[in-house]
């Protein structure tokens, strides 16, 4: 009787995660044109700034194209900001913080996913290798912060998703965000945030999810950017 | 006799071979427009991670683009170089003891001059008594009020670069910094080695104003 009971309990468990992969995919069904369209709205932010009368843009600094090509794979890392605001953050939040601070922007999410969208697409085929950009220095404080970012988000990831989703699994699906399906765009720090919203949220800005990040992407090292399967796991 | 002269000269070599051995850490530039062209300004170093605002060593940059900066020691720092006309560029650099780092430099021309912080008027204001402090003071101000901690002094006689107070309490680094009077006290010095720059938060930077210390107004550079 027992064997029937958990045999029972098994299909239903069963179907309940196929109906939640089934959902999961429906959700991620993204198309090219969707994904272009992020991408151009990220190259216009790149390239223009909002305020007229302050011409300088992203790229009035950052125009080398080799230089921002390895911005993707470096990602999360230790931005040096004024202390002590200085910390690790995923390539979207060190767009934020630069937004709000260049372009002045009060809300600066929307601009810095489509900006992230941009730069991932720049960066396709780059090894990941958080914290390290090709033919830049290396700073040991630096790493060490990644480190720790890492180790924090290894625990934030056993206690919120290791009971669903291997580590290794979820990272493969980091550069399918920030994804865009019928006109709303979502990045991997919002859906991290709003995944098992019955636990406590995290913001998308915050250090949580950058540790949380952090670590998934330290699985990948050495992986090329946007060399992922095509569905959630 | 021949024997000394050989024993005191080789005396003298094995003197003088530890000093010559002991190489210099230093760090070498060259900074150019995107055109090519050579930039003079100046480079100052901020010692350990980039904008933590300690400001330690820095150089003029010659007519030809070139500075070289010699350092106590090794390590990490922020690498701030700048132009008038040019948005200034922070670079974090390592440099290990005993060696030398060079560095190529690009600077942008600012597309306007409209939101450059500027420097109104610098004061240099000897000691009371003729002994003790020379205090030198620098009004700014920036149109945008977005203001950032590099207020800086430059001595090229010393070498020493300083980030100079402000008039009022600030809460962070982060913050907008206000427009009035920032001072400096040092040791008395002679004014024409002090030079001057200011940026804003958003990298638009002051022309740098050397002796005799008269601002003029700002020109947009042709890129």
């Amino acid at each position: 009787m027992g064997t029937v009971v958990e045999s029972a309990t098994v299909i239903v468990r069963s179907i309940l995660l196929a109906l939640i992969a089934v959902a999961s995919a429906g959700h991620t069904s993204e198309t090219a044109g969707d994904r272009a369209a992020l991408v151009t709205e990220g190259e216009k932010w790149w390239t223009r700034s909002p305020d007229p009368r302050d011409p300088v843009a992203c790229v009035t600094c950052h125009y080398g194209r080799d230089e921002t090509r390895g911005w993707a794979a470096s990602f999360p890392k230790f931005r040096p900001l004024p202390p002590p605001e200085g910390r690790v953050m995923t390539l979207l939040q060190a767009n934020a913080e630069a937004l709000r601070r260049h372009y002045g922007l009060d809300d600066p999410e929307q601009p810095a996913v489509a900006i992230t969208a941009y730069l991932i697409s720049r960066g396709i085929g780059v090894p990941v290798s958080p914290g390290i950009v090709a033919g830049q220095p290396t700073f040991e404080s630096r790493l060490r912060a990644l480190g720790e970012s890492v180790g924090r988000g290894e625990k934030l990831f056993a206690r919120r998703c290791d009971s669903c989703h291997a580590p290794s699994a979820v990272a493969r699906t980091a550069f399918h965000f920030p994804r865009a399906s019928a006109g709303v765009v979502e990045s991997l720090e919002r859906f991290l945030g709003r995944h098992r919203s019955e636990r406590s949220p995290l913001g998308w800005d915050g250090q949580p999810t950058a540790d949380i990040i952090a670590f998934l992407m330290s699985t990948l090292a050495g992986q090329p950017v946007g060399d992922v399967p095509a569905r959630w796991p | 006799m021949l024997n000394a002269i050989r024993s005191v000269s080789l005396a003298l070599c094995l003197l003088a071979a530890p000093l010559g051995a002991e190489a210099a850490t230093v760090i070498t530039g060259l900074v150019r427009s995107q055109g090519g062209q050579p930039l003079p300004g100046l480079a100052l170093l901020e010692k350990g991670e980039i904008h933590n605002n300690r400001w330690d060593r820095g150089a003029l940059v010659d007519a030809g683009g070139r500075f070289r900066i010699e350092l106590a020691e090794g390590g990490q720092y922020g690498l701030h170089v700048y132009a008038s006309g040019y948005l200034y560029k922070p670079n974090a650099v390592k440099v290990e003891t005993g060696k030398t780092l060079e560095v190529k430099i690009e600077l942008v021309p600012e597309p306007t001059r409209a939101n450059d912080p500027v420097i109104k008027r610098v004061e240099f204001v000897p000691p009371e008594s003729g002994k003790g402090r020379m205090r030198i003071t620098m009004d700014v101000f920036d149109p945008n009020g977005d203001l950032g901690p590099q207020v800086l002094a430059f001595n090229a006689a010393t070498g020493r670069a300083f980030a100079m107070a402000p008039p009022s309490w600030v809460w962070s680094l982060k913050s907008n910094y206000p427009n009035g009077v920032y001072q400096l006290d040092v040791d008395p010095s002679d004014r024409r080695d002090w030079h001057f720059t200011v940026a804003d938060h958003k990298c638009n930077t002051a022309d740098i104003l050397g002796f005799p210390h008269q601002p003029t107004p700002a020109q947009v550079i042709k890129p």
